[in-house]
């Protein structure tokens, strides 16, 4: 395993995180249905340059993709389907490991480690998050 | 492993390591064979001065965490703005730490 982490810190992060998430989400979608207004902003880069971040948008996005709207949630940022995938399934999965008592999740976060250090992969990683990156800024987010 | 070129290795890579690893690596570098001097001499390891500089610029979009070898968590940090901006500034600090932890587990690979 190429992490340091082991796997109870691992799945103790990943809850944490997604419970964070889920507040978040929450939050945003019970205040802010129809007309989302941004008086909270959470993205350092956004407020201290005023450009937005590859990842801004992505609440946003997953508010549209929790009310049904598609198109609108890829057009705010196709990140967010990642995200909301991820903090959809991780919870289950963690869930179901300390259960069975496995570590299925963590041999998986492994792979997934070690299939984004393969130079190709991670090239073409980093220019799908650079081009979204300027479709953010074109959009202005 | 004599230790002299054991001295001379703390020396230069004192820097990489966390300050209770030091004692550690002394002890077991000097009971080690002396084939594996070349090994340990020509290992490359992060300095965490510049994960700290890498940090503070890039640390929102996760590139410090990318940097260390942690993909996985720099993924976690990218999708997240830098973990709602909180996680970007908890990481300027524990950054150099996890750097040094990095480099002993390299080490410990070796030797």
């Amino acid at each position: 395993m190429s992490s340091a982490l082991s796997r109870n810190k691992l799945y103790l992060l990943l809850l944490f995180t997604c419970s964070l998430g889920w507040i978040w989400i929450y939050y945003n979608f019970a205040y802010n249905i129809g007309n989302y207004s941004t008086d909270i902003n959470t993205c350092i880069i956004k407020q201290a340059t005023g450009v937005p971040c590859p990842s801004c948008g992505t609440t946003r996005s997953i508010v549209s993709f929790l009310s049904g709207s598609i198109k609108d949630g890829l057009y705010s940022n196709p990140l967010g389907l990642i995200v909301l995938i991820i903090i959809m399934v991780s919870p289950v999965w963690v869930v179901f490991d300390f259960l069975f008592k496995k570590k299925s999740l963590y041999i998986f976060y492994g792979k997934v480690e070690m299939f984004f250090r393969i130079k190709l992969v991670a090239i073409i990683a980093i220019i799908l998050v650079i081009a979204n990156w300027i479709w953010n800024i074109q959009k202005g987010l | 492993m004599e230790a002299q070129k054991v001295d001379l290795f703390i020396m230069t890579n004192g820097k990489f390591f966390e300050s209770h690893h030091l004692q550690a690596i002394r002890d077991r570098l000097l009971e080690m064979d002396d084939s594996k001097w070349g090994m340990v001499q020509t290992l490359q390891f992060k300095d965490p001065t510049i994960c700290l500089i890498i940090s503070l610029l890039g640390g929102s979009l996760g590139i410090d965490r990318f940097f260390i070898g942690d993909t996985g968590l720099g993924i976690g940090k990218l999708l997240t703005c830098g973990g709602f901006g909180i996680w970007a500034i908890i990481d300027w600090f524990l950054i150099m730490g996890a750097a040094r932890e990095k480099n002993m587990e390299k080490l410990r690979q070796i030797i």
